[in-house]
């Protein structure tokens, strides 16, 4: 694999070009991936927690049209919205973030291919981060991920010595991206690189997704969802700040009675409306069930579907649940009922 | 004084509540609600420093709420939203039963140095509605910067176009979760506003227009209501400070009624009364 090395100064300046090239540029500062027109920010995220929020807006807005439509008497006009155009950098994503892209990838490409989703992943460019950190909350390598795993980055930096970066090229687009500012890296040192990797502490794994998932293929009326998360609020933080959930609403809006957009808004499955039928009945009617939903969807449907399990392991939604629910804890207790 | 595992062990055995929601350790310097229901449950029950939600909340849970005596553990702040639940007449007395502690405050998060904002300045840290008393563990914190007193200045010396501004800049982060509804013990309406579709009252859209008239709603329907426990701030995951317009709000109601929610379930509450006397003389 090729190798490079470059500065934290050159790094940010390398950023601030591709703002003058028109691109939006995220970097994470250890709190937020922050979008660098707006604030100048320092590159942190090695040693701090994933950032409250994940990148996914970059490839799925909290709120966009899907269409315009204007209505006259006789016809409907519809008018497709502008997507893309612009490509989007993330410098310090997450291991735990960065494979985010390519795991929602295959909902939005499973019959109906989605451009709205395509068009942008095709254009973003992510530059992943080697993590030193981990918290009671983080369980990325009880579902294939590591702190130290590339999958999903285009190029991926390994923090060394004196504010200096290792930058590791994974992909066409990362070699691309970086190919007309050659002057601002300087030979990288493979060896050095792989002590830091090396001195890494990898978590252990706090259960076996296996056996999450064939419990979970046999206990959908199971005892256990209703006193596990019984605090539960419904209150949808948990899906709104996760790296790969993504379902939506689509309402309409008019601005006039002939004119109008269709949007396309976050929603959440811990939502009590989010299975409201129009005659008032809910399959999901209680809390448990839409928790159950949460976890089967994440460790067994996704799974069975696409062959790949629906969550990082980041551990946001545990951090910021207001009632204390650890979906890492809860799974793991899962995996000690099968054995 | 009982301790509070015994007290709750005993409640259960003698069939004097079927269940009581209360904080168990969540690590070590976190806690998280949960519910007891065996004389056995009783023994990871704690009160300290580290209890930062208001468990009202769940007395307005249909689903936990289903016959029976419900008993609750509620620092002075909690009591105020169950004192204005019951002046709502969402819930009755004799269905709760409230086990309170003198308040030593609570830590702003978890492993926190400093006092939530809430505890400068409270005035209920010695309970106002209990049934059992018990002792609330931790030590002293340090007191938080006061941001809230500069930001009022400021927003009050702004003219309405600023204040907009001031505000739609605010909540144009909001990602449109609803978390600061669903954690707050005031927004237990059946059909939210913002749910509604046939009319849309608001945009469901997290735009900026959308952000605006959400919170803007949310605090219009909270003011003389909410009463400043500040779990709609700590749930909101894009980190916008609610709790600064919500109090705004609050101080409104004090300085022209002279309201403070949730302080007596005998008084009506604010916007389901009205006096003779008003300031205003359309209302007269
Ligand atoms: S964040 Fe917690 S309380 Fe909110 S919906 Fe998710 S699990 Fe429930
Ligand atoms: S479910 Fe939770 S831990 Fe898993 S990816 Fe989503 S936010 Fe992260
Ligand atoms: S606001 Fe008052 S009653 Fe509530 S936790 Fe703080 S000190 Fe205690
Ligand atoms: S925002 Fe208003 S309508 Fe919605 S739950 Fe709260 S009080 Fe009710
Ligand atoms: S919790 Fe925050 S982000 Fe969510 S709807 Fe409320 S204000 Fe918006």
């Amino acid at each position: 694999m090729e190798e490079k090395r470059i500065t934290k100064e050159n790094l940010i300046k390398l950023g601030s070009n591709w703002v003058n090239d028109g691109m939006n540029v995220y970097v994470n500062n250890g709190k937020k991936y922050t979008l660098m027109k707006l604030h100048e920010e320092d590159l942190k995220g090695f040693e701090e927690a994933p950032p409250l929020m994940s990148y996914k807006e970059i490839v799925f807005p909290k709120t966009e049209p899907i269409l315009y439509y204007k209505k006259s008497q006789k016809e409907v006009e519809i008018i497709e919205p502008k997507i893309g155009g612009v490509k989007n950098i993330v410098i310090g994503a997450k291991p735990c973030d960065a494979k985010s892209i390519s795991i929602m990838s295959k909902v939005f490409n499973w019959d109906y291919k989605d451009s709205f989703f395509n068009v942008r992943a095709e254009e973003s460019v992510i530059i992943g981060m080697a993590c030193k950190y981990n918290d009671e909350h983080c369980f990325c390598t009880s579902v294939g991920i590591s702190p130290v795993s590339t999958d999903g980055s285009d190029l991926f930096l390994i923090p060394l010595a004196n504010d200096n970066f290792g930058v590791r090229i994974i992909s066409d687009k990362g070699k691309e991206l970086i190919s007309k500012y050659e002057s601002y890296f300087t030979n990288g040192d493979s060896e050095e690189s792989e002590n830091v990797l090396s001195s890494i502490p990898i978590p252990e794994k706090k259960f076996n997704a296996e056996n999450v998932k064939s419990w979970l293929d046999k206990n959908f009326e199971s005892e256990f969802w209703n006193t596990t998360a019984e605090m539960c609020l419904g209150c949808s933080q948990c899906a709104f700040v996760c790296p790969v959930c993504h379902c939506f609403d689509i309402v309409d809006e008019d601005y006039s009675f002939t004119e109008g957009r269709r949007m396309k808004n976050w929603d959440a499955c811990q939502n009590g409306l989010f299975t409201k039928h129009a005659s008032g009945h809910n399959p999901r009617d209680k809390q448990p069930k839409r928790y159950r939903q949460r976890v089967s969807h994440k460790f067994k449907y996704y799974k069975d579907k696409f062959d790949e399990y629906l969550c990082t392991g980041c551990g946001r939604c545990s951090r910021g649940c207001p009632a204390g629910i650890d979906i890492g804890e809860i799974v793991e207790r899962i995996d000690k009922l099968t054995n | 004084m009982t301790e509070l595992k015994n007290l709750v062990k005993s409640l259960l055995e003698e069939g004097k509540v079927t269940k009581v929601i209360g904080y168990r350790m969540y690590g070590e310097n976190n806690t998280k609600p949960y519910i007891a229901v065996t004389p056995n449950d009783a023994e990871e029950m704690v009160l300290n420093t580290d209890c930062r939600n208001n468990l009202s909340v769940y007395l307005t849970k249909k689903e936990i709420i289903n016959g029976g005596k419900t008993g609750i553990v509620a620092k002075g702040c909690d009591i105020r939203n169950i004192i204005a639940l019951i002046q709502e007449n969402r819930i009755k007395e004799e269905d709760i039963l409230i086990i309170s502690a003198e308040c030593k405050g609570v830590g702003a998060e978890k492993g926190s140095a400093v006092y939530a904002n809430k505890c400068v300045n409270c005035s209920v840290k010695t309970p106002h509605l209990y049934h059992e008393l018990v002792e609330m563990k931790g030590s002293e914190l340090s007191q938080p910067k006061d941001k809230y007193t500069e930001a009022k200045e400021k927003v009050l010396a702004m003219n309405s176009g600023e204040r907009f501004e001031y505000f739609s800049n605010m909540f144009s982060e909001c990602i449109k979760c609803y978390a600061c509804r669903q954690a707050c013990p005031m927004c237990y309406c059946e059909q939210c506003i913002a749910d509604m579709s046939i009319p849309r009252w608001i945009e469901s859209s997290a735009t900026d227009r959308g952000n605006l008239s959400w919170n803007m709603i949310r605090a219009f329907h909270l003011s003389g209501r909410c009463t400043g426990c500040n779990e709609c701030e700590r749930a909101c995951p894009a980190e916008i400070p609610l709790s600064f317009i919500n109090k705004l709000m609050y101080d409104t109601a004090k300085e022209e009624f002279n309201y403070e929610s949730g302080m007596n379930k005998e008084t009506p509450t604010l916007i389901g009364s009205y006096n003779t006397k008003d300031n205003d003389n359309f209302i007269q």
